[in-house]
């Protein structure tokens, strides 16, 4: 079992990230995720918002390539998060479903705001990675971490990548709707 | 208004994609707009009823059984563990 951790500062409000993490797919920077459910969510007692996703990745090869080995078209991952709008933490926990026969990851990300200065967020990381239940020798360890670390800073890319794009959408609307307004006042103000 | 959301994501069912689209847009708009802004009633739910049968009907042709394989996951930890 390898525990990998890793610790980044977003300089967005928590409000910002966690509502940009919801839309963190499609982005270019993780093509290989294909699809995205919600199987189940629900407001609980205390009004956190709990989630349990279903993740379909692909292979990177052909569906026809993965059939005749005898695999699913694409792997699945099943994913349990919880928002504290009130403490502002949002966390995630994801484990492979596929393959979980062989090799478990189970990763957990926690956002929550930062302790001093709230336009900002901290993403914590850890994963840990179990085969067959046995510990991973060093080599194929470090294989796996240096896989994560790689998509670990590629999957805070593609959050730079949404929030983004979420401010240009907003930007575009505030440009439409003073267009509108330049449309209007001048007909007015000639009456 | 123009439309942003270009690029989606993929249902697990392809018949599902629609109510998926519909939902994941009334979502991230309640989230944003109300959730994050201490409002609890998820005017959303009766989307997610119709779009939720979809995916559990489309897994089910699929012979995917999530509850069974997280079941499974849980007692591949449990059962074994190396000896400490």
């Amino acid at each position: 079992m390898r525990i990998w951790t890793s610790e980044h500062t977003f300089e967005h409000s928590w409000d910002t990230v966690v509502t940009a993490a919801w839309r963190k797919y499609p982005n270019p920077l993780n093509p290989s995720v294909v699809g995205l459910d919600v199987l189940d969510r629900s407001i609980d007692a205390e009004g956190k918002l709990k989630s349990h996703r279903l993740m379909s990745t692909s292979w990177g090869m052909p569906g026809w390539v993965a059939k005749l080995i005898g695999m699913q078209e694409s792997a699945f991952a099943s994913e349990h998060s919880v928002v504290d709008p009130e403490n502002k933490i949002f966390t995630l926990n994801s484990r492979n479903l596929t393959l979980s026969n062989v090799l478990t990851v189970n990763e957990q990300l926690t956002y929550s705001q930062h302790p001093t200065d709230p336009n900002k967020t901290l993403l914590k990381q850890e994963a840990t990675v179990t085969v067959s239940g046995l510990p991973l020798c060093n080599r194929l360890e470090k294989m796996m971490t240096d896989a994560m670390t790689n998509n670990a800073n590629k999957g805070r890319q593609a959050m730079e990548f949404v929030i983004d794009k979420i401010k240009k959408e907003a930007r575009e609307l505030t440009t439409e709707a003073h267009k509108c307004m330049d449309n209007v006042l001048p007909k007015t103000n000639s009456l | 208004m123009k439309d942003t959301h270009i690029l989606t994501m993929n249902s697990v069912g392809v018949e599902c994609q629609e109510l998926k689209k519909r939902y994941d847009e009334c979502f991230n708009k309640w989230f944003a707009e109300k959730f994050l802004k201490g409002h609890r009633d998820d005017p959303c739910q009766p989307l997610f009823k119709v779009y939720q049968e979809c995916v559990k009907k489309a897994l089910k042709e699929k012979k995917l059984d999530i509850e069974q394989m997280e079941i499974q996951v849980l007692g591949t930890d449990n059962e074994k563990q190396p000896p400490s």
